[in-house]
């Protein structure tokens, strides 16, 4: 079985670049989960971020047009590759799995507590 | 207009940023400045614009260091050796001065280090060293303006200090001495002998070999014994518990303990460490008889100063009433050796020196770098063609920067390693010129290999970072079309390195001139008596004055013994305080003065110059030894300085005139001032007085025959004093005791000196081949045009001359000053001369002229042909 290694930051970006779709580049990626997430990127961390993702074959990226705004420099937008869906999926089933594998009684338990504190009130 | 982001920033970013990100990073981050822009001030988004580019230095987005093509390394590696090797052997002369620079300059620089480095780790080995104190004491009398400050203390000090400040932690009294030790059954005067309170084992270090430190000291008649002197006295067998007979009267002393010698780094130092006890000496009587050196441990380090704010209200407390003022300072146990202006049992040494011989070490490292530099600037035009090629062939500027200082490094390294062999083979030379005991295994700590490998560095970076960025900055296309020449920077910077080289040389040149000039000055200084011939004998204090005449007497047959005198202070250093007054003045005034009791003759032996009056005879000396003390008479003869203080007009006026010094007496002579303490301290009142005791016999002998003179003193000592050792000394050589640290210096610098100078010779005999190589050409040109011998001497030489002119008028000033401040550390100095520094700046010029000459002059006798035809 293939290891597909995705840290947490690592796996936001690449949920939010299929978010954005074909928009997703640097900037609007920053703001999407800036946004979604209510914490802040900086901009640092996410191009870190975003070339190790390429570097390990789940991004792929391309050139886009170089607008007024940016000071003449080209856009960079990203797209998410085969493996990098399969890197998703399967740090999503992994996840379910563990989910599924917590007994009961912790998250009942939990429930319980709840129940208690709110009848003491 | 459009607003900018702080340019700073972005430059950064562009400097650091890899290249295939740069683009669209810096595209980010200008469309968030712009929203930014929009939303908020401008101050608010260069902040988070510096912020976020500091946040974007991380791995993966700074550019990798190596962007050149890899090669294989040791392939390289073993190309660059070969080309240094080959570079090295193909520029012969500039090597060997290199390598011999280096070498030498280096072995000199280890050899002064080494030097500082002891002197500087002076008691580094004492564990309590930081809350040691010594004490120093100020003496004046009412009615006297005069203090008197020394280590000197009473017996007192320490135990009433230890009682009464909870900062004393304990006290010990030291004093050295010279015994006389019974070594099988034969005297023998050993001078390393000192007396110690028995908590010398709870303030200094020590390690135990045989014996109880708590006890050993305690009670009189102990003494602890170091290692070398046990095996000295007992060879092998245990010392502990064995008697040694100690003193003129040869009281058995019980050998109580063995300890490790202490290093040589001890401003303590003794062979013998007897208990305080024994000196039988009162214990807390007075502040006066002051003969004993305290030491204080306090309980912390920063209890100096408030103890030291509590002792000046104790002691004036203290001394109410007695008519003379009595102060106490604390002077760090750290300071004593470097930087106090009160030696300690072993002679200290001024930290000034210290500093001087670092500079000199400095200097001559300084003037190595830049003939270095000088020489393969010079020679960068043989290897410009090896860059260009190089560069056409895909070398990178780095890699040719890195190369030029390898070869640099590579040659110090080597000159580092042969440094380090020369400087064990001339150690013990430099040992026996100072006399000291130097050793080499103290420097090598990792601590200092890590600094030499360091220096090393710093070297190689200094003297081959200028040509390794000139070389590694030529144009490659320029160059291999041939028309690469020096650049005028590179002159100009070869010019000024040449004069700062001379400069230094200079300025060494007039430093230790002046420095020998005053050394000479002070060892043929006319100090009013005459050392020469005087031979100096230990007699002790308990020689009885009739043993002393016999001796007088029995030595006097001799024809080559002329005189002879019994006294307690040769002339050479006389430093015992006392008060004298006449009796005509106010009840409780008095005049601080010097005073050294002598006997008969004493005048005849030194040829002290007497004013007026005469020498002492028998029969005064006689008279201070009546039996009823109602009868004791006393006779002063004074110096020109206490005549002036008492108020005399001129030297007749005071003889016979009464005096007061400890009892009243007359005057019977009074001599002119001389010298009587170091040249740095002016002439001071000087009483000598009659008396019969004294511990030293100085006798004034003919210089024909000294071996048999001595031979015969010796057989007739053996006869009379059978107890003693014949132990004898020159007065010339106590006065240069006097001046050590001086002379010292003054080989020091000689020596330094003398190296920097034929270091900076080298590099310009170097520099000028190196020139007159490149101007080869011209002078075949003027010589076929008839340019004569002495013209084209004139014209290769003028260049350099105008540098050294340049040198003196740099260095002269510098010097001047700096000796000036020197020499204002002597009451009695030489002036410094115009001629002086004449002197000096001609040898210079003509040291200068003469290197250049050789080469120009080999080159004007060439034939012209050789140099023309090269093309």
């Amino acid at each position: 079985m293939k290891n597909y290694q995705l840290g947490e930051f690592e796996e936001i970006v690449i949920l939010t670049v299929c978010i954005l779709n074909t928009e997703a580049y640097s900037v609007a990626i920053k703001d999407e989960i800036e946004s979604r997430l209510t914490r802040t990127v900086s901009m640092g961390a996410l191009h870190t971020a975003l070339k190790r993702l390429e570097d390990k074959g789940y991004l792929k990226s391309f050139s886009g047009e170089s607008t007024e705004d940016r000071a003449g420099r080209p856009r960079r937008y990203f797209e998410i590759t085969a493996l990098g869906k399969k890197a998703m999926r399967h740090s999503k089933e992994t996840r379910d799995e563990l989910w599924k594998a917590i007994p009961n009684v912790i998250l009942d338990a939990k429930l319980n507590k709840l129940v208690l504190a709110y009848s003491l009130v | 207009m459009k607003v900018k982001p702080p340019l700073f920033a972005l430059r950064f970013f562009q400097w650091y940023c890899t290249p295939e990100l740069a683009d669209y990073i810096e595209g980010d981050l200008m469309e968030v400045y712009e929203r930014r822009l929009k939303n908020g001030r401008k101050v608010k988004a260069d902040l988070l614009f510096i912020i976020d580019i500091v946040f974007l230095f991380r791995p993966g987005i700074i550019r990798s260091m190596d962007q050149s093509p890899k090669f294989y390394h040791s392939v390289m590696l073993k190309n660059n050796l070969k080309l240094a090797v080959r570079n090295l052997w193909k520029n012969k002369v500039a090597t060997i001065i290199n390598v011999f620079g280096l070498t030498v300059g280096i072995t000199s620089a280890l050899l002064i280090t080494l030097f500082i480095y002891h002197e500087m780790s002076f008691d580094a080995f004492q564990p309590n060293k930081e809350r040691i104190a010594r004490v120093i004491m100020e003496y004046g009398f009412e009615g006297s303006t005069d203090k008197v400050k020394g280590t000197f203390t009473s017996t007192k000090v320490a135990p009433v200090f230890s009682r009464t400040f909870p900062e004393v932690e304990k006290g010990v009294r030291m004093t050295d001495a010279d015994m006389i030790v019974k070594l099988n059954n034969e005297p023998v005067l050993e001078s390393n002998f000192m007396f110690a309170d028995s908590s010398f084992f709870q303030a200094f270090a020590f390690d135990m070999l045989e014996g109880n430190p708590t006890t050993a000291l305690n009670g009189p008649d102990k003494v602890v014994l170091t290692a070398s002197t046990a095996f000295r006295y007992f060879g092998k067998e245990p010392a502990v518990g064995k008697t040694l007979l100690i003193g003129n009267n040869g009281t058995p002393y019980e050998v109580t303990g063995v300890m490790r010698d202490y290093p040589t780094t001890s401003q303590i130092k003794f062979d013998f460490l007897a208990s305080f006890s024994s000196l039988k000496a009162n214990q807390e009587e007075t502040y006066f008889n002051a003969n004993y050196t305290t030491y204080l441990l306090l309980n912390n380090q920063h209890a100096f100063g408030p103890l030291q704010e509590k002792l000046h209200p104790f002691m004036e407390n203290e001394m109410k009433g007695s008519g003379a003022s009595i102060l106490f300072y604390l002077e760090p146990f750290t300071d004593v050796h470097l930087r106090s202006p009160y030696a300690d049992f072993t002679g200290s040494i001024s930290i000034t020196y210290l500093y001087t011989l670092g500079g000199v070490a400095l200097l001559i490292m300084v003037i190595v770098c830049f003939t270095y530099i000088n020489l393969s600037t010079a020679k960068s035009i043989d290897r410009a063609r090896e860059v260009g090629i190089r560069k056409v062939s895909g070398a990178v500027r780095s890699q040719l920067f890195w190369q030029f200082i390898g070869e640099a490094f590579v040659l110090s390294i080597l000159a580092v390693i042969v440094s380090m062999g020369l400087a064990i083979l001339l150690l013990p030379t430099f040992n026996e010129l100072l006399n000291k005991e130097l050793d080499f295994a103290n420097l090598f700590t990792p601590t200092f290999l890590l600094g030499i490998f360091i220096a090393s560095l710093l070297v190689s970076l200094i003297a081959g970072g200028y040509p390794a960025i000139i070389l590694s900055r030529l144009q490659p296309a320029r160059v291999l079309k041939g028309v690469f020449k020096n650049t005028p920077s590179a002159k100009i910077l070869q010019q000024s390195l040449t004069v700062f080289q001379f400069a230094i040389s200079l300025f060494l040149i007039i430093a230790t001139g002046i420095i020998q000039g005053q050394l000479n000055f002070i060892q043929n200084q006319k100090l009013g008596y005459d050392r020469e011939h005087v031979v100096m004998l230990s007699v002790g204090w308990n020689l009885s004055h009739q043993q002393m005449i016999t001796l007088k007497n029995e030595l006097k047959t001799n024809p080559n013994i002329l005189h002879a005198s019994r006294c307690s202070s040769s002339p050479v250093n006389i430093y015992s305080g006392y008060s004298m007054r006449l009796p005509s003045m106010a009840e409780n005034e008095v005049i601080s003065t010097n005073a050294n009791p002598v006997d008969a003759g004493y005048i005849k032996t030194t040829g002290l110059q007497l004013l007026a009056g005469a020498d002492f005879t028998d029969e005064q000396v006689d008279r201070t030894r009546a039996m009823n003390s109602e009868e004791d008479k006393f006779y002063y003869i004074i110096n020109e300085s206490a005549a002036k203080a008492l108020g005399f007009t001129s030297p007749e006026d005071a003889i016979g005139r009464e005096m007061e010094l400890n009892s009243v007496g007359t005057i019977v002579g009074v001599i002119k001032d001389f010298n009587f303490q170091s040249l740095r301290t002016s002439i001071q009142p000087l009483v000598l007085f009659t008396a019969s005791w004294g511990n030293r016999l100085l006798v004034k002998v003919k210089g024909d025959d000294m071996e048999g003179t001595l031979a015969f003193m010796q057989t007739k000592w053996k006869q009379l004093l059978p107890h003693r050792p014949f132990d004898y000394s020159f007065l010339d050589q106590e006065y240069e005791k006097m001046y050590r640290s001086e002379v010292q210096l003054g080989q020091m610098m000689n020596l330094f000196a003398g190296i920097a100078i034929v270091l900076a010779c080298l590099g310009l005999f170097g520099l000028s081949s190196f020139m007159i190589q490149q101007r080869n050409k011209e002078i075949s040109i003027r010589k076929v045009l008839g340019a004569s011998a002495f013209n084209l001497l004139g014209i290769l030489s003028g260049n350099f001359i105008r540098l050294v002119l340049l040198a003196i008028v740099i260095a002269t000033p510098v010097a001047y000053f700096l000796m000036r401040e020197w020499l204002d550390g002597f009451v009695y100095k030489i002036n410094l001369e115009v001629w002086f520094f004449i002197v000096a700046g001609v040898a210079t010029l003509l040291i200068a002229l003469f290197t250049v000459g050789i080469h120009g002059l080999k080159a004007v006798v060439d034939n012209p042909i050789k140099g023309l035809r090269s093309e």
